[in-house]
């Protein structure tokens, strides 16, 4: 898959957002807006700490993506955000749940599952319009540790470690409220070819 | 089933090694980082009160070597070049520990990078005749290490997994 320009993968990226953000309406059941907070090309030590460089832990879920877009998929949340879009998912008054059980983690992974899917699959369609092969996600994990681990444990994932990585971070807003909750893809160095030049900074709602 | 944990006892404050880096401090302080699949190459030389932490990512460099920190092969005699450097003696006694290598997520197939790294380490530092005196490896989680530079004690806290001490 090979965009022929910057400003095609940037718009890729934005598309991903609108459609996850109807996703994400749908499941949640109201208003839920993502938008593509950062779209750009980092060294590995910035990369790391892309979520975050503190002790306190984030909780997620992650998906493998294999297909046109190959790469990994990363929903990352505080702890807060996370059991507070549990709550809205399993109709409870947010701060009802206290920790991470069973239901909380199954709320967490279906939202990357639903959300994940409808964003990559926007982009794939992009990207290479008319396309007849989608995306393959694994079975979405749950994940709870410091963000500094997981960032690293992402960027190991990839087949041939790069120097460099494209990521694409996408926050949330629902109800008009930005939560403290994120998505972030790392293609593959080889799963999707990047712009000659770092994709600028991308700013603003969808 | 939870995964909160009790508030975590306060850790080591010193100088963070970044992924890829190598560490050195001599006569006080610590050194510390985060790892998941990367492994923390800890180097104590007890004579002289000196320790390096390498935060190592890949088993091999390949022939590519740089930074050093970022493969086994290379960490192990760089992180002895610079504590030798920083301690002003030709050459020293020291004692390893390693900690990391987890397996965070299963989507590949094989043997996990993290595994790779700790088996590198243990081969390289084993051709070397350094100890290896503790080891904190493997496992799903990620771990926050630090390095008393003095003692060469090793604290290790997880997300969940309770507070580690290698001594």
């Amino acid at each position: 898959m090979n965009p022929t320009s910057p400003d095609q993968f940037v718009s890729a990226f934005h598309r991903g957002a609108e459609d996850a953000s109807a996703a994400l309406s749908k499941w949640l059941g109201r208003p839920a807006t993502l938008w593509v907070e950062r779209l750009d090309a980092l060294p590995i030590a910035e990369a790391v700490a892309v979520l975050g460089s503190g002790e306190e832990p984030i909780c997620g879920s992650a998906m493998r993506i294999d297909g046109v877009v190959r790469g990994l998929l990363l929903l990352a949340t505080a702890d807060a955000a996370g059991l507070a879009l549990a709550d809205t998912l399993l109709e409870r008054a947010v701060g009802t749940s206290v920790a991470w059980g069973d239901l909380e983690r199954s709320a967490v992974v279906e939202t990357a599952n639903i959300v994940g899917c409808a964003y990559l699959n926007a982009i794939c369609a992009t990207l290479e319009p008319g396309g007849s092969e989608g995306i393959l996600p694994s079975p979405p994990l749950f994940l709870r540790d410091f963000p500094a681990s997981v960032m690293e444990a992402v960027l190991l994932e990839q087949p041939s470690p790069a120097e460099t990585v494209l990521l694409a971070r996408t926050e949330f807003r629902i109800d008009g409220t930005p939560v403290a909750c994120g998505l972030v893809f790392l293609p593959d160095a080889t799963g999707l070819t990047t712009p000659p030049h770092p994709a600028p900074e991308t700013r603003g709602r969808q | 089933m939870s995964d909160r944990t009790p508030p975590r006892p306060a850790l080591l404050e010193g100088e963070n090694v970044e992924i890829g880096q190598i560490g050195v401090a001599v006569g006080s302080g610590a050194l510390k980082t985060f790892v998941g699949s990367c492994v923390g190459l800890v180097l104590h030389a007890q004579a002289q009160r000196a320790a390096a932490l390498a935060h190592v990512m890949l088993p091999a460099s390949n022939g590519r070597g740089t930074p050093p920190g970022k493969y086994a092969d290379t960490a192990v005699p760089e992180a002895i070049r610079l504590l030798c450097e920083a301690v002003g003696e030709p050459g020293l006694a020291c004692t390893a520990k390693l900690v990391g290598g987890a397996a965070m997520f299963a989507f590949r197939s094989g043997m996990p990078i993290g595994e790779q790294n700790v088996e590198a380490l243990e081969r390289i530092l084993a051709d070397l005749g350094i100890p290896i005196t503790g080891r904190a490896c493997g496992g799903g989680h990620g771990r926050r290490l630090a390095v008393d530079v003095v003692s060469g004690v090793v604290t290790i806290q997880t997300a969940g997994h309770g507070t580690e001490f290698l001594t």
